[in-house]
């Protein structure tokens, strides 16, 4: 299966929210019952992964330039596309809504800072991840 | 009735790769792809683009089946 450019950079993010979720979530999954999260704790664990991502998209796109020299075009299929996963993306963010508000309302555990900040990062982990995959799908069969 | 074409005939005519093809009519080597498959339909400014730059009516590269 070869992958264009643009197919290859929505891959790099997609395994990017994987990675960012398997290093940032065990944190506010432990923390889900306090009321204040520590800020130094919060800055200790955000610092690793700025330095992280700056590190991980430079190296992913150096590499990405080094394979393919030609740069690429954005036309009117990539905006077709664009659109289409930015709208899917949309209604999940607004359905997302609904779901934090009914998440908060039935859960307790969830009703104080470490629970709210998960179940928000949590969703929009989930909304990134979905409109990537979607956006991917649509390179593959558009 | 389904959008076809003609493209990659009247491409092959004028000796042309989708690469080179696609850069002139401004476009990626994985849209004229799409195209010529049937899967995306282009814009009528692309189209007429791509008809001007295979010298060939609009009507013959684009048809319904």
């Amino acid at each position: 299966m070869a992958l264009s450019k643009k197919e290859i950079s929505i891959l790099i993010e997609v395994v990017f929210s994987i990675l960012f979720a398997l290093i940032f979530m065990p944190f506010f999954y432990e923390n889900q019952g306090d009321n204040l999260i520590s800020i130094n704790n919060l800055i200790g664990k955000i610092t690793p992964i700025i330095i992280f991502a700056v590190l991980y998209f430079s190296m992913a796109y150096a590499v990405l330039e080094l394979i393919f020299k030609a740069k690429t075009t954005v036309d009117e299929r990539d905006d077709m596309i664009n659109s289409k996963s930015y709208k899917l993306g949309y209604l999940l963010y607004e359905l997302s809504l609904f779901v934090f508000i009914g998440m908060l309302l039935t859960n307790s555990i969830l009703q104080n800072t470490g629970g709210i900040i998960f179940l928000i990062i949590s969703l929009l982990l989930f909304v990134s991840i979905v409109k990537s995959i979607y956006q991917l799908y649509l390179y593959r069969t558009f | 009735m389904v959008l076809k074409n003609n493209l990659k005939e009247f491409r092959h005519k004028n000796n042309l790769t989708q690469d080179d093809f696609g850069k002139s009519v401004g476009v990626s080597r994985q849209t004229i792809i799409s195209i010529e498959r049937y899967r995306y339909k282009p814009s009528l400014e692309l189209a007429m683009k791509m008809a001007k730059e295979l010298n060939v009516k609009i009507e013959k590269l684009f048809y319904f089946d």
